[in-house]
């Protein structure tokens, strides 16, 4: 597939899984009650504005984040393991999150997603510090699992030894979309602003890809492109996990199956990602709510189902 | 060494375990428990003392089942590591806690399968799934194709896939959910005699088994082609140690909980306190483990006395740094 | 003469590898930089290519210091071909090569009218064009070299660098390659090229430049350079100089190893 066919027939899935997002659910709508409840006079106002309207552009916006921030990690390592989550990035973000919320309880949550920033910031420095910046993929990827189980551990241990804040902060470690609103949505969206500044960088991606001598010579220079592209990659995943807590695998599924799609340059390659990680978050996020309604399942735990197996395959076909 | 100095660390280690038990008796209870009472409760049981009451029903059960889980995942940790010449082979790196956790999670809350088999039948076969999933796609069966860090991927993917899916079934069957999250914990606090009952018989016969391979597990040490020649039955060996590490695991795990991390850190220091044979340094590792996880149960009721702190979080958090010390230290 | 060295020390961890070197490489000319394993030739190469930086002394263009100019200046003057390149994931012959404009291209990467014609031509003039649609993963070791070349010939520099090119290479390749950066050095181009093969570099190259240990010892054609004493200073070789009856070269045979020189450290 070109990229001049995935884009329109990406954007087409999208706006379906958008669409399937507001009609299926606890309640279920036709087609016309999902759009009168768009205004306020309808039944249906609270369900579809307040509810699975914020969701959905949430979903987007984090499903994009995370898919983002994996083509980028991936684009920079040089590693087909690679992913924030893999990497501990996430997990790191999320045991700074829980540590915010349970010693500083009653602490405005307007600041979680700098206190998850820094946490992600903190974790890639350890992972970096641990590997050095010429260790093979699969010690890397190891290092990295490793310390995302540590920090996966601190967040149990914290979460069992202060069991009164347990509940505010499972609610957002749970991978999952539920109860997220307009608020969460407009404490995320001024992240998005780094978006132009990854795109931007997509030709020396291409360079990098090529080795860092290479790259050298055709004017890139790859330590300061590495740095700003993790940098981008962690700000995008901390900001996600202060929302929405891990979501796994996400970050490393959605580029692999991009690139099989439209090649690897990174100008499609890059918002074509996007546009995968976004589907595939409304569609875990949909098979989430309508599985078993009325509860509720996590996305986290849905796109771990498929990540996991997804990562098996890939390190099968690693040489 | 000599053999003098081995009798030495297991003397010193069993006497260790003798008073980290007694302290285990009596320490950090939320009702106080004088040193004095443990003794008196074991010689002179005083069933109108309510200490008598709780060191003969509740402690002295739980401490016995801790010591037994301590040799039973230090034991299985040990023939893994001996099996893929992996030094971070251990149940819960390689999946099989997770697997045995799905396995539970599966048999408690499905209707399907309501009674279809016993919990700990239900964890050693999740685990064994599990278990043969990572060693086919960590390529270890084949002769010659053992790539560790592969091997250590494959575990954690499926041990995520695994915890996925039991999260999942917890959840959609809300009302089993409560007792199915407290042993994903992995905590000692609701070991009773009724437990210990179900538990010390298959756990001895594979502490027992264990004993019966390591000189198989010696040889194996030299690499698969030199074992063969010393007339090392390889696929039994391997067959028979597999069976050993799922009965420990599974009924462990049906008994206490999910555990981590002990199966990996134990055979480490059980190595560095007494050298590479396996058969001394099993029993080591079996009273080492013990030890360790008797520690984390005291530990347990202390850290945020006067609730208690599941052991199985505890020992996670000592064993994650260990974990990716030894990566570190190994090239891979 | 636009590429020289002043007193340049080079290395890697704190380690000299080129020491103190004064060179000047003349322009117009197809280039051999030779000596012994160890001798520093690649890292010297390197210090060009601004992957390495200068450890003391300048490594110049222009007569101004090399790593004071702006990257993306040098790189429409100088391009590299490394010595191993990574396989990417994804990606055509035709973007590969188009890599190679990146320098003249804007931030998004986008290639002009011009840029499009150089692409093409270069891919037929190192005969890749009918792989253009083919991924660069599913090539062949020799096809895949020869992507590279054109990658880096759509950089449309007047100098070239090359690190061992041909070592890896089969013997048809090797003959290849050089005969093609033989034509380039006729159109105009600069070449300098690392080599292992002293018999190859004297039929191709037509100016060679000799190091030992980190320090030049030879410079000069292959007339003047390819001397019996020569190898035995730098090679601790007998060897005996003939005419390459095809090109009428300058060729080496060796006769027998001389015993090791007391102060021979390779």
């Amino acid at each position: 597939m070109t990229a001049q066919r995935f884009f329109p027939i990406a954007v087409i899935t999208l706006l379906l899984l958008a669409l399937a997002n507001l009609m299926f659910g606890a309640v279920s709508l036709s087609v016309e009650e999902v759009w009168s409840g768009l205004y306020a006079s309808s039944e249906n106002h609270f369900t579809i504005y307040e509810y699975r309207l914020p969701r959905i552009f949430l979903a987007i916006l984090v499903g994009a984040g995370l898919a983002l921030s994996g083509a980028l990690v991936q684009g920079v390592i040089r590693n087909p393991l690679a992913s924030p989550d893999v990497l501990g990035v996430s997990h790191g973000a999320g045991l700074a999150a829980v540590c915010y919320m349970t010693f500083f309880s009653g602490a405005s949550t307007r600041w979680l997603p700098e206190v998850a920033l820094t946490g992600g910031i903190l974790a890639a420095l350890v992972l970096w510090y641990l590997c050095g910046a010429r260790s093979s993929a699969i010690k890397l990827a190891i290092t990295g699992v490793a310390l995302a189980a540590l920090w996966a551990s601190c967040i149990d241990f914290l979460m069992l030894t202060k069991p009164l804040e347990i509940n505010n902060a499972l609610l957002w470690l749970t991978g999952s979309l539920w109860g997220r609103g307009w608020t969460q949505l407009q404490a995320l969206l001024p992240w998005f602003a780094l978006i132009p500044l990854a795109l931007g960088l997509s030709k020396y991606l291409n360079l990098l890809d090529l080795g860092d001598d290479s790259a050298i010579s055709l004017g890139a220079r790859p330590p300061y492109l590495r740095l700003l592209a993790l940098a981008i990659a962690v700000a995008l995943t901390a900001a996600c996990v202060s929302i929405c807590g891990p979501i796994g695998f996400l970050g490393l599924v959605a580029p692999h199956l991009t690139r099989k799609l439209v090649g690897g340059r990174h100008q499609p390659l890059l918002p074509a990602t996007m546009l995968t990680g976004a589907c595939l978050l409304l569609a875990a996020d949909l098979a989430a709510r309508t599985l078993d309604p009325p509860i509720e399942l996590p996305a986290g735990i849905l796109t771990a189902i498929i990540g996991a197996p997804y990562f098996l395959w890939l390190l099968l076909r690693m040489k | 060494m000599t053999r003098p100095f081995y009798g030495l660390t297991i003397a010193l280690t069993a006497i260790l375990l003798l008073f980290l038990g007694w302290w285990n008796l009596f320490a950090w209870s939320v009702i106080p428990i004088q040193a004095q009472d443990v003794w008196l409760s074991l010689t002179h049981f005083d069933s109108q003392s309510i200490s008598h009451r709780i060191v003969q029903d509740l402690r002295l059960p739980r401490l016995l089942t801790a010591m037994l889980v301590g040799a039973c995942l230090a034991t299985a940790g040990t023939i893994m590591q001996g099996l893929t010449r992996n030094p971070l082979a251990a149940p819960s790196v390689l999946g099989i806690n997770a697997g045995a956790a799905l396995g539970m999670a599966l048999v408690s809350t499905l209707p399907v399968l309501y009674g279809a088999s016993s919990t700990s039948l239900a964890a050693m076969i999740g685990g064994g799934v599990a278990w043969l999933l990572v060693m086919l796609l960590g390529s270890s069966w084949r002769i010659g194709g053992n790539e560790r860090g592969r091997l250590v991927l494959a575990g954690v993917a499926i041990s995520a896939l695994c915890a996925a899916l039991t999260k999942a079934v917890v959840i959609m069957e809300e009302d089993q959910a409560a007792g199915v999250l407290t042993w994903l914990a992995g905590s000692l606090a609701d070991a009773r005699w009724q437990t210990w009952q179900h538990y010390w018989p298959f756990a001895l016969a594979g502490l027992f088994g264990a004993l019966l391979l390591t000189p198989s597990l010696n040889l194996l040490q030299l690499g698969e082609e030199h074992a063969r020649n010393l007339g090392v039955n390889l696929l039994r060996s391997k067959l028979f140690g597999s069976f050993l590490v799922l009965l420990l695991v599974g009924t462990t795990i049906s008994a206490v909980g999910s555990i981590g991390f002990i199966g990996l850190i134990v055979p480490h220091m059980a190595r560095l306190l007494v050298g590479q044979d396996f058969r001394i340094f099993l029993p080591v590792a079996m009273l080492l483990g013990a030890t360790l996880v008797t520690l984390a149960d005291t530990l347990s009721r202390a850290i945020s006395y006067p609730m208690e702190t599941p052991a199985g979080a505890i020992l996670a958090l000592i064993g994650a740094p260990f974990f990716i010390y030894l990566v570190r230290k190994r090239t891979l | 003469m636009s590429l020289s060295a002043h007193k340049l020390s080079v290395g890697y961890h704190g380690q000299t590898i080129v020491k103190e070197m004064n060179l000047t490489l003349p322009d117009g000319k197809f280039i051999a930089l030779l000596g012994p394993n160890g001798c520093g030739k690649s890292t010297l190469l390197k210090c060009f290519a601004r992957i390495l930086p200068a450890m003391s002394g300048e490594a110049r263009w222009q007569g101004k210091n090399l790593h004071h100019y702006p990257s993306k200046q040098l790189s429409k003057e100088l391009a590299l071909l490394p010595q191993t390149q990574p396989i990417p994931e994804g990606i055509k012959v035709k973007d590969l090569v188009a890599y190679g404009r990146s320098p003249y291209t804007g931030f998004w990467g986008k290639l002009n009218q011009q840029d499009h014609q150089v692409v093409e031509q270069m891919m037929q003039q190192t005969g890749t064009f009918e792989l253009k649609e083919k991924l660069v993963s599913e090539l062949s070791g020799g096809q895949r070299q020869r992507v590279w070349l054109a990658m880096v010939l759509a950089q449309d520099t007047p100098y070239l660098l090359l690190d061992e090119p041909t070592t890896y290479m089969d013997i048809n390749h090797q003959v290849e390659l050089m005969h093609q950066l033989q034509i380039l050095n006729q159109q105009g181009k600069t070449i300098i090229t690392v080599l292992h093969d002293i018999n190859q570099a004297a039929r191709y190259c037509d100016h060679l430049v000799v190091m030992k240990s980190g320090e030049l010892k030879y410079q000069g054609s292959p007339e003047e350079v390819l001397t019996s004493a020569m190898l035995q200073n730098v090679f601790s070789l007998q060897a005996q100089i003939h005419r390459d009856p095809v090109s009428n070269t300058p060729m080496c045979v060796v006769e027998d190893r001389s015993p090791p020189s007391p102060q021979h450290k390779d």
